[in-house]
């Protein structure tokens, strides 16, 4: 099985930003730059992914403040399969879901999908990463391509 | 024999492919656990769901979803929402609930 974030690392899919005053919107589109900037995604995609969030409303992000943006299979504009990760110094406000809940994330984790099987791939890893809290308490303080490869080594995920 | 064994479950999400996946991924978790022989797994759309769901025995959604599955569980067709799709163990626990473990 890949390693999400050694990829990540290796095809800089990654950025660190302030976040302030950023709306989810802006943040989706910043979260998919690098993948835009390798031909991954077209320049437009990230409307695909906010089209979906204003219609479902923000059920992809979950508990510990993380995002994990994403619309449909082989969606307009994903050229090739990967995650635009992202952490952000403040917290991105994505309002209220249906419970009432106020959802808001400082790690996102960005998808594009083009081929199923590294999809499935990359989702089955996340949905390892996403339970594993001490990973995402290293993964929001990281600030570096660093940063992210020992959070990964320091907290091994169960396969 | 477990409850469970032989059905045919289906998990949804808005498109099929993010967190339906992950439902997929925790439910085989709470089956493997109990040891259930299910018929069938899969995920899909909430849209292809609806139409497919009179086929399966138990749909998983995220809680956002529950509505569009509200008449068929109204028909009796149990309809698990999830606050955290993630959670195996919030699966086994409405799993529980509902008398589908053994």
């Amino acid at each position: 099985m890949a390693d999400i974030f050694k990829d990540i690392v290796e095809k800089k899919h990654y950025s660190f930003i302030d976040g302030e005053g950023v709306t989810w919107q802006e943040a989706v589109r910043l979260s998919l730059l690098p993948l835009v900037e390798d031909g991954s995604v077209s320049e437009d995609f990230h409307e695909e992914i906010v089209n979906c969030i204003e219609k479902y409303g923000p059920y992809m992000v979950f508990d510990h403040n993380v995002a994990m943006p994403h619309t449909t299979e082989n969606a307009k504009g994903a050229f090739k399969t990967g995650i635009g990760f992202m952490v952000t110094e403040k917290m991105i406000d994505f309002g209220y879901d249906e419970d009432g809940e106020h959802k808001e994330a400082n790690l996102f984790f960005t998808l594009s999908s083009a081929n199923p099987d590294e999809h499935t791939d990359n989702i089955m890893q996340l949905s390892n990463v996403f339970v594993n809290d001490d990973l995402l308490d290293a993964l929001q303080a990281a600030r570096t391509p660093e940063d992210i490869l020992k959070a990964a080594e320091d907290f091994p995920c169960e396969e | 024999m477990a409850k469970l064994d032989n059905k045919k479950l289906l998990a949804c999400c808005a498109n099929g492919a993010g967190s339906s996946l992950m439902m997929e991924n925790a439910i085989k978790k709470v089956m493997k656990k109990y040891d259930i022989k299910y018929g069938e797994l899969r995920h899909c759309s909430v849209s292809e769901g609806k139409s497919a769901a009179r086929t399966y025995d138990v749909i998983f959604c995220a809680r956002t979803f529950a509505k569009n599955f509200e008449e068929l569980a109204a028909a009796g067709k149990t309809v698990i929402a999830l606050k955290n799709v993630m959670s195996d163990k919030e699966i086994e626990a409405a799993l529980q609930e509902a008398d589908l473990l053994d």
